[in-house]
């Protein structure tokens, strides 16, 4: 402890004007000496030494605001280390390959625990807090649009449409509470489609009108779509989706924002299979409340089975097959 | 300043940085962990850290810069900023009145914020002991970051090379080190001369592509091709003009960047500014590349290679010697910098 380091080279400045002063340091009875172009000494409790790295010049801070520069690393670090400094934690966990390897390790876990178990969970009481009033007009301009780009006016006439929409309207409903929808009807250039939008509109093609073999199986539908507004399905995705761009953007933003959009659109697609049990689970619950076999529901989902596997309907939606098992088996 | 009396010929001096991908790569995931495990409080330090870093890193004449921004500072800043963004996205929702009153109250505190951090940044930043500031008044704020660009907007943008020299020349003019201010003389002919340069480049690449396009679709329904040769053709195009695009950005990029400096002087020392379009070019698409194949593992080492390719292309045309410059008077830099650690820095690049 008490054998004398060799005095090191260093570059000292005063904090008041720019001039640079060479000098040496040494420790001496717990006291930081400078000797060359100026002289001083301080007692080694009332500096502060900036933090090892082995690309950045280190520093020595005195508390009047003059430092010094030293350039021999290894030599420094070996002066600090017989004053008994020790470095922090994290800047050993920085330093070391071992520990970069444990917090890269640490960061991907960290990431898909949370996107795996934290988001689903943050999305669903975010979405439920919400008020309905808000939610509808997430969804408002999407039918506008979708009617701009995707959709003519049905070709259904208005006393069937009534016919179908009080069919459904007498059904009754799971849960403590049926949300809010509208049932409308459109021609698609997209073929038979179902879906629900967070405004409440419940959208069915004329197209999948007639691929049903019956009303029956047209409720089924319908309870399917209800189940996603029940459960605020389109309302979380979003949340979700958004969270993880703003996460990606956080994590990469100061590169490019192209690479940030990316993640969300990859990691959206194993969502949509959940969350159509759900919403399968619902119909189920549904149709049994009001005693309508659930062979109706599964047809819908032979019928869509048949179908060319190209449709948007059936790509975000797990296999007909798999579903179809699923509905017989629930009805046992 | 005069510049003639002392003929000496000026010493030119490169800035250069030290600092290494894989060093900063250690350093950055040890952050992000941090940051991720305590829901984004640690961030302040993390960027503590990675400036004290980078600064250190970043040598002039042999000395290096230094960092001096408190963490619980930049916290509160980035707080307040979460808060105001959120606000503001939540507004809109609300209803369409609350949101304009949410935009119009962001208008008014967003040049506040800006003239803060400017002022923030430079006054945590040292070379040689000596802590940089920034002189510009709220006023001026108020002028070159909200009624100007207000203006412009009713002049089509045609206003913006000339808003652009007025907002480096404020930016750059009320800088100082210690008491010695900086200078900016670009012209405001020189901003209108990139940005047309910039403009035509875009502007033919987008003609003769377009002129591209229409061959080869005329050439496929003469062919009566299918729908998918139509299609490909049309994404190429589109993936073509992208291209384009990140081809003459980073052409904008070397020049406004050039323009900047070369015409940027600290009393009789000039800066210099050598960036490359091909160099530029090459660098950006490499690391977007690497960023994407590494599913963002690569970003550190991006970022140090573009910042390093950015500060090395840097240098000063060193008229007599560095020695001579004071700190302002009446800042006496303590440790705990009384009276400054209020200044909140609002990250607004986050
Ligand atoms: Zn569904």
């Amino acid at each position: 402890m008490q054998e004398d380091h060799a005095a090191l080279a260093a570059r000292y400045f005063d904090g008041q004007t720019s001039r640079l002063y060479h000098v040496t340091l040494s420790v001496r009875d717990g006291q930081a000496v400078l000797a060359g172009d100026i002289e001083r000494s301080c007692p080694l409790g009332e500096l502060h030494v900036s933090e090892r790295s082995s690309h950045a010049v280190r520093k020595v801070s005195f508390p009047d605001g003059a430092y010094l520069e030293i350039a021999n690393q290894a030599a420094f670090s070996d002066m600090l280390h017989d004053t008994g400094h020790r470095d922090g934690w994290v800047v050993r966990l920085q330093q070391s390959w071992r520990g970069a390897l444990l917090a890269t390790v640490a960061t991907v876990l960290a990431l898909w625990l949370s996107y795996q178990y934290l988001l689903p969970v943050v999305a669903k009481g975010v979405a439920y807090a919400i008020p309905q009033s808000v939610e509808r007009q997430l969804g408002q301009g999407v039918l506008d649009f979708l009617d701009r780009h995707v959709f003519a006016p049905s070709q259904l006439d208005a006393a069937r449409q009534q016919a179908l929409r009080s069919q459904f309207a007498r059904l009754a409903t799971p849960g403590d509470s049926t949300p809010e929808h509208r049932i409308v009807f459109r021609k698609s250039k997209i073929g038979p489609n179902a879906f629900a939008l967070p405004s409440g509109d419940i959208v069915l093609t004329d197209e999948m009108i007639e691929l049903l073999p019956d009303d029956q199986a047209i409720m089924g539908v319908l309870a399917h779509e209800l189940g996603h507004l029940q459960q605020r399905h389109l309302t979380r995705r979003l949340i979700q989706t958004s969270a993880v761009g703003a996460g990606a953007a956080l994590l990469f933003g100061d590169v490019s924002t192209v690479v940030a959009t990316l993640p969300p659109l990859l990691l959206d697609l194993k969502y949509s299979r959940d969350v159509e049990r759900e919403a399968d689970d619902y119909a189920i619950a549904m149709l049994r409340q009001n005693g309508i076999a659930l062979e109706h529901l599964a047809q819908v989902f032979v019928a869509l089975g048949k179908l060319d596997e190209g449709t948007p309907y059936l790509s975000s939606h797990p296999a007909s097959t798999e579903r179809v098992t699923r509905i017989r088996s629930a009805g046992h | 300043m005069d510049f003639d009396t002392n003929n000496t010929t000026p010493q030119r001096e490169a800035i250069t940085f030290s600092a290494t991908g894989s060093e900063y790569f250690r350093i950055w995931i040890v952050n992000l962990l941090l940051s991720i495990v305590t829901l984004g409080i640690y961030s302040a330090w993390a960027k503590v850290r990675r400036n004290r870093y980078f600064y250190s890193s970043t040598h002039l004449a042999g000395s290096s810069f230094e960092y001096h921004g408190n963490a619980v500072a930049i916290l509160k800043g980035r707080i307040a900023a979460v808060v105001l963004i959120g606000g503001y996205n939540i507004a809109f929702q609300i209803s369409p009145v609350v949101g304009l009153v949410m935009l119009v109250l962001m208008m008014a505190v967003l040049p506040w914020l800006v003239w803060k951090s400017l002022q923030f940044k430079l006054y945590n930043t040292s070379y040689r002991g000596i802590r940089f500031g920034f002189d510009g008044s709220a006023r001026q704020a108020y002028k070159y970051f909200l009624w100007l660009p207000i203006l412009n907007t009713f002049t089509a943008g045609l206003m913006t090379p000339f808003l652009h020299q007025r907002l480096k020349r404020f930016q750059h003019t009320q800088s100082r080190f210690g008491s010695s201010n900086f200078s900016f003389d670009a012209t405001v002919g020189s901003f209108y001369k990139t940005y047309l340069l910039f403009f035509a480049l875009l502007l033919a690449g987008f003609l003769v592509l377009i002129f591209i396009v229409f061959a080869s679709v005329f050439a496929a329904f003469a062919t009566s091709a299918n729908d998918a040769t139509k299609a490909s053709g049309i994404f190429g195009a589109v993936a073509a003009l992208y291209a384009w695009a990140f081809i003459v950005l980073p052409l904008f990029l070397t020049m406004i960047q050039n323009l900047i400096w070369n015409h940027t002087r600290l009393q009789q020392h000039q800066f210099q500014s050598q960036l490359t379009w091909g160099r530029t070019t090459f660098i950006m698409l490499t690391n977007l590349l690497g960023i994407v194949v590494t599913l963002g593992l690569f970003s550190p080492f991006a970022h140090v290679r573009w910042l390093k390719y950015r500060l090395e292309a840097t240098s000063m045309l060193v008229h007599g010697s560095l020695d001579a410059f004071v700190a302002a008077t009446g800042e006496q830099v303590s440790t705990t910098g009384e009276g400054m650690v209020d200044l909140l820095d609002f990250d607004l690049s986050m």
